[in-house]
């Protein structure tokens, strides 16, 4: 470690041209060189080209002969302009809150009743994580089933519990956002229950311990202890979720395409309408790069928290 | 049992009863035996979408309205399967197409995710932070932030309908993926491993393959596994960048058994699960690999 450090002093003590050099012939670059070249190559630079072509004219000729014209913020004032990116926004915003808060309330109560050791306790924690693997295009398709309004069981289960007719979740604009954000949360909350277990098994024994022999119910070691011993976990599985909720795309697609009357349209939604259905490319890269300064914001600061984590942990 | 057997016998005052029977459901409420039984039916009840989804597809289609609904399917009844993919040529090419999307991405995300791994684990270079960053960052995009450029940039290079486009695009997501779920298995590769096999004669890069890489097998299986599943129900790149049907994987052909004027939803239900089944018995057998990829628990 120590040549390391003065080796890199050295280096930059050197003329530029020659440090450039010294670092070309470490062999050892070669291992990270393909990898980082390719995500460069296919997600960074696709971005950058996405900006660029916010700020052009792209009718689907002009995409494929690669000459729009410059347009300036045109494209930012017709969609800013707009009722409807007003609209994706509002419910991207309602969608992620809902879904993320339901997420982590549900992902700790699976971890509360699965955290302790029993027969068979780690295979079903592991098929419990299937609702999470599974691809949103099967579990879209599978809530789209269940919640029919002619024969799907959820109606079923509501019509034998006395409500008195059928609801026609996933066509009535006002709960299709209820049906999208019920498969959201069965998809995404085994996931945080995987998270927060790990917290939970972190929490040292000895702590409920003497909470026990200070005479603590069952409540408050959940709610003095546990909670708040869980916050970094919780924090964590808070980001990543809204992380993943907030670039929904499949699941939404599946189940309502966006509708009914843009009820469920969230932001990228809304941008891939733009692009594919109404071939606006520049008004649709206008929503994607307004879409990726959201999660870039929230990953950073993740970074910045899991890092600080590492540090006081390490 | 000792609830039953003690209260009866007991004559003496109320509040002496209830000191014994309140420690007894206290002790019954923490019994292993119903801790199991309670978490078995709530991970029963969490999973029925998936039973209900398998169940749907062996329906015919007059028991689908049945009402109330039938939770086992009378007759049990394959047409569905027989329709949607025995007969239906355009379904087989489609899981063709899955399959090949599916294993040519694993494949080049690992031959490229697994040294870049091991060097952001192992070998100290310079800029490994802004790396890992990157990948963190990469990892978290919205796919629609990528397919609607990269469809603009694949129409001018004629990669849109190809499988080489779909199996870079998958790429470009999963590398990520797979250098953050393999780099704590790397960290756990004894350097001392890696001195003796430089003193042996190795070079770097052969000390990586035929040492540390057959060490982290469990790491790559792993990853594998992972990625094979991202890409198999890949839905967004395949929407928008297969635009004709012959080029179509699974994930994407299957919405055509939704109507506009009703869904027929044993077969609907039937290639969901042809979908999903490779998933679900890949997840059963290779569980252990799985949950300590998607958890980063590393066991050696």
């Amino acid at each position: 470690m120590a040549t390391m450090v003065r080796a890199g002093a050295v280096a930059r003590s050197l003329p530029r041209a020659a440090s450039r050099r010294r670092r070309r012939l470490n062999p050892n670059y070669l291992f990270l060189l393909p990898a980082t070249a390719f995500v460069l190559l296919m997600a960074v630079y696709p971005l950058a080209f996405n900006v660029s072509m916010s700020f052009r004219d792209v009718d689907a000729g002009a995409l494929i002969r690669g000459d729009a014209e410059f347009v300036g913020i045109d494209n930012y004032r017709k969609v800013f302009g707009g009722t409807a990116i007003w609209q994706a926004a509002g419910v991207s915003a309602v969608y992620t809150a809902v879904s993320v808060i339901l997420i982590l309330v549900v992902g700790f109560l699976l971890a509360m009743l699965f955290r302790k050791r029993f027969p068979g306790s780690g295979t079903i924690r592991a098929l419990l994580l299937l609702a999470w693997i599974l691809p949103s295009v099967v579990s879209g398709n599978i809530f789209r089933w269940m919640l029919d309004g002619d024969a799907g069981i959820v109606n079923f289960v509501l019509r034998t519990l006395g409500y008195p007719e059928n609801i026609y979740w996933l066509t009535n604009e006002s709960t299709a956002i209820v049906g999208v954000i019920l498969a959201t949360v069965w998809s995404g909350a085994p996931f945080a229950m995987i998270l927060i277990i790990a917290g939970l098994l972190a929490i040292p024994d000895s702590v409920y311990e003497s909470a026990a022999v200070a005479g603590a119910s069952a409540w408050q070691t959940t709610r003095y202890i546990t909670i708040p011993m869980l916050r970094p976990v919780l924090l964590t599985a808070a980001i990543l979720s809204l992380i993943y909720t907030f670039k929904t795309f499949d699941t939404i697609y599946i189940m309502t395409k966006g509708g009914p009357g843009g009820s469920t349209a969230v932001l990228p939604i809304f941008a891939y309408q733009q692009a594919f259905q109404f071939f606006r490319f520049g008004e649709g890269a206008v929503a994607t790069t307004l879409l990726l300064v959201i999660p870039l914001v929230m990953a950073t600061v993740y970074f910045i928290l899991s890092r600080r984590d590492q540090e006081a942990t390490a | 049992m000792t609830l039953v057997e003690k209260v009866p016998g007991e004559v003496t005052a109320a509040s002496s009863m209830a000191a014994r029977v309140i420690p007894a459901v206290r002790k019954l409420a923490r019994s292993p035996l119903l801790l199991t039984i309670v978490s078995v039916v709530v991970a029963v009840v969490y999973l029925f979408p998936v039973y209900w989804m398998i169940a749907t597809s062996l329906k015919t289609s007059a028991s689908l309205f049945r009402y109330p609904p039938q939770l086992l399917p009378d007759p049990l009844y394959l047409g569905a399967y027989i329709e949607v993919v025995f007969n239906s040529p355009s379904t087989v090419r489609a899981l063709g197409n899955s399959a090949v999307i599916a294993i040519g991405t694993m494949t080049l995300t690992l031959l490229l995710a697994a040294p870049a791994a091991y060097a952001l684990a192992r070998l100290r270079l310079r800029y490994t932070a802004w790396i890992v960053l990157l990948m963190l960052v990469a990892q978290m995009l919205p796919t629609v932030n990528i397919s609607l450029p990269l469809f603009a940039i694949f129409s001018q290079l004629s990669l849109v309908n190809t499988y080489v486009g779909l199996i870079l695009a998958n790429t470009g997501l999963t590398i990520p993926l797979a250098i953050v779920i393999l780099r704590p298995y790397f960290l756990t590769v004894p350097e001392a491993l890696v001195d003796a096999a430089l003193l042996d004669g190795c070079n770097r890069w052969t000390a990586f393959t035929r040492v540390v890489l057959p060490t982290t097998r469990t790491g790559l299986i792993s990853a594998g596994t992972i990625v094979f599943f991202t890409a198999w129900g890949e839905f967004v790149f395949a929407l928008s960048l297969a635009t004709r049907e012959e080029m179509q994987p699974v994930s994407v052909t299957l919405s055509r058994y939704i109507g506009d004027f009703g869904t027929q939803w044993n077969n609907l239900m039937a290639i969901s699960t042809v979908l999903a089944l490779p998933i679900i018995l890949a997840f059963i057998a290779l569980q252990r690999f799985v949950v300590g990829g998607l958890t980063g628990e590393v066991d050696k």
